[in-house]
């Protein structure tokens, strides 16, 4: 039976929402931070892991939608989404200009270049504090007026879904390919006739919006923005969580943030070790398994529906919306 | 204008750049043979500061051997990271060695960092001073720290000068990043010349947050704004180049000095002379993708 594990997906995924009524509102928490992080794991999978654009600006782009639509927002009373769109569409523009302006640029001079980006826009939200209320951090309105989670649930899951569908849909297409020949030899696949700028911005442009999107939807639901949204930190959290998890598949890399983001709430005891131990865990898996530690069990799961006609007992399909 | 503020601030630039310069030697000197940027280099600089600071207080040690035994202790360090984390950039099996090289000194700076954050703690430190006291030339005053971190970090600076160019380690090392196999050719093992290059260059990260320390305090982050300006030099003074880092830090220094003294607006001048920097790298990269003396990107083969 081929196609097997997307049934197991997309049925694990409607038994998540079906059921998302019954976590307690911590978990459910976790869970919708997960998600947030699994879009923009998913984003810089798409730029990192299937352009070889080894961006350190990522989070610099979430943080201007971030911020684009609270203030929007905050200035002209437009609706949220209507705010969310601005900065989608803002970060889209500006991570093709950037993906523009570094097309000759590769490997490190590329993350370099994208790490002065991100800085600039750290140090202007932080200092610009009468706009941005800098390190104090700018409210925002609230995307519902309710006390139950269960909205921001179904939004989360609805733009990791949409997000999902749409790397998926870039990386399963041509575009895919062209992508992927770029990372491998960039002048080889320009004399093969893929034309390299378009793709390269192309990348760019996407991951830049779905990471705003991810930051603007963060901004709506946590209630405050701060610079640090857009700080070394994050991004170094979702490199762990990409490279983890498996940076050469989106489902991989989304699994890897929500199984990471998951395992910090279960190692809370342990404080700030966590983040050492996921730093330790990134370099091993660097050092042994440049593939991920979850790729192995996505192909086998893959693989699963091939075997044999009839499926085994579906296994623990992941964690919520690990892939479409 | 008022000229002690503008010579004072000049001083601190000259000083400031020649720290910014010593990080940014090791940074090119990596580059050069490993041909990776160490995205963890501000880190090193980091342990280097806290080294001499438990060296100091804990053993009591006088500072200016501290400095010494703290270059060394991460001289050595550095090594085991290179033997642990960079061996596969050598290997011919490794497929994508930039992506390799970028993830795994990114990670380790991450690692390090909140290793950091847990070892010494957040709270900023500051160790005594090299030499306490004041010197005053006519109604300029600068403060010994800066003073003797100035001149210490010339001094390094010049002995890595000597050590590439009069020493015959200094011209292996040149030769191996010209061409690693010609090297190997006429007998130079550069795998031990790996090592020596990142470990040269951490010890001089190291040297420079330990003479940075009594001037502003140690804390887990302070190595990320240097790391950042010392890609700033490098790429203004050219990957690969150490004449040009020392002379584009020092002028970075004096930029950044001289755009404080100058900037508008004093509330913000400190954090926009950060992104001024920033800034100019951005443009030399979009001109100049490989900076401005760099040669053309070479990959390790």
């Amino acid at each position: 039976m081929r196609g097997f594990h997307v049934y197991v997906l997309l049925a694990a995924g409607a038994a998540s929402l079906v059921y998302a009524h019954l976590l307690n509102p911590y978990w459910m928490h976790v869970a919708i931070i997960a998600m947030f992080y699994g879009i923009l794991a998913g984003s810089w999978s798409l730029l990192a892991g299937y352009g070889g654009l080894f961006s350190l600006g990522h989070m610099a782009f979430a943080s201007v939608g971030g911020y684009t639509s609270a203030l929007l927002v905050q200035w002209y009373g437009i609706p949220i989404p209507l705010g969310m769109a601005a900065g989608v569409v803002l970060s889209c523009a500006l991570g093709g200009v950037i993906g523009w302006v570094c097309l000759r640029m590769s490997g490190p001079y590329l993350a370099i270049f994208t790490l002065a980006f991100s800085e600039i826009v750290r140090i202007t939200f932080s200092t610009e504090d009468q706009v941005t209320a800098g390190m104090a951090g700018l409210h925002t309105a609230p995307l519902f007026h309710i006390a139950s989670r269960l909205p921001y649930f179904y939004t989360a899951f609805g733009l990791l879904a949409c997000s999902v569908a749409l790397i998926g849909f870039i990386v399963h297409s041509r575009w895919g390919l062209f992508l992927r020949a770029i990372r491998e030899d960039e002048q080889a696949a320009s004399a093969s006739g893929v034309a390299v700028a378009r793709f390269r911005i192309l990348a760019f442009a996407v991951a830049s919006a779905l990471a705003a999107l991810a930051g603007s939807f963060y901004g709506h639901y946590i209630g405050i923005l701060t610079p640090s949204l857009g700080g070394l930190d994050l991004m170094a959290l979702v490199v762990v969580m990409t490279v983890i998890g498996g940076m050469e598949r989106i489902p991989t890399a989304v699994a890897g943030a929500v199984g990471v983001e998951v395992l910090q709430e279960f190692l809370r005891a342990y404080g700030q070790w966590r983040l050492v131990i996921f730093g330790l865990v990134l370099l091993l898996t660097m050092r042994f398994a440049r593939n991920g530690l979850l790729t192995p069990i996505w192909q086998q799961f893959v693989r699963l529906g091939e075997a044999r006609g009839a499926p085994p007992a579906p296994r623990e399909a992941g964690q919520e919306g690990s892939g479409i | 204008m008022n000229w002690d503020y503008l010579f004072i601030q000049a001083t601190n630039g000259a000083v400031i750049g020649i720290i910014y310069a010593l990080i940014a030697v090791g940074v090119t000197l990596i580059f050069s043979i490993l041909k990776i940027v160490n995205f963890a280099h501000g880190d090193l600089y980091m342990l280097g500061g806290y080294c001499a600071y438990y060296v100091i207080t804990l053993l009591g040690v006088p500072p200016l051997p501290a400095l010494v035994v703290s270059m060394a202790a991460v001289y050595s360090f550095g090594i085991v990271l290179e033997r642990l984390l960079l061996t596969p950039l050598y290997s011919e099996r490794t497929e994508r060695k930039d992506e390799y090289g970028i993830i795994v000194t990114f990670g380790l700076a991450f690692f390090l960092r909140n290793m950091a954050l847990i070892v010494f703690g957040p709270f900023p430190l500051r160790p005594p001073s090299f030499a306490p006291g004041l010197l005053r030339i006519g109604t300029l005053i600068v403060t010994n720290d800066r003073v003797f971190a100035g001149a210490v970090g010339l001094l390094l600076i010049f002995g890595l000068l000597y050590f590439m160019n009069g020493t015959i380690w200094g011209q292996a090392l040149d030769a191996v990043s010209q061409s690693r196999d010609s090297a190997a050719i006429v007998g130079i093992n550069p795998r031990r010349f790996n090592s020596l290059a990142y470990g040269v260059g951490a010890a001089l990260a190291a040297g420079a947050g330990a003479l940075i320390a009594p001037i502003f305090s140690l804390a887990p982050d302070m190595g990320v704004l240097p790391n950042i300006q010392s890609y700033v030099i490098v790429i203004l003074g050219g990957m690969g180049s150490v004449l040009g880092s020392i002379i584009a830090g020092i002028l970075l220094g004096e930029s950044q000095g001289l755009f404080t003294a100058f900037f508008p607006d004093p509330t913000r001048a400190f954090a926009y002379t950060n992104a001024f920097g920033v800034l100019v790298l951005m443009v030399v990269l979009i001109f100049r993708p490989t900076g401005i003396f760099g040669r053309r990107h070479v990959r390790m083969e």
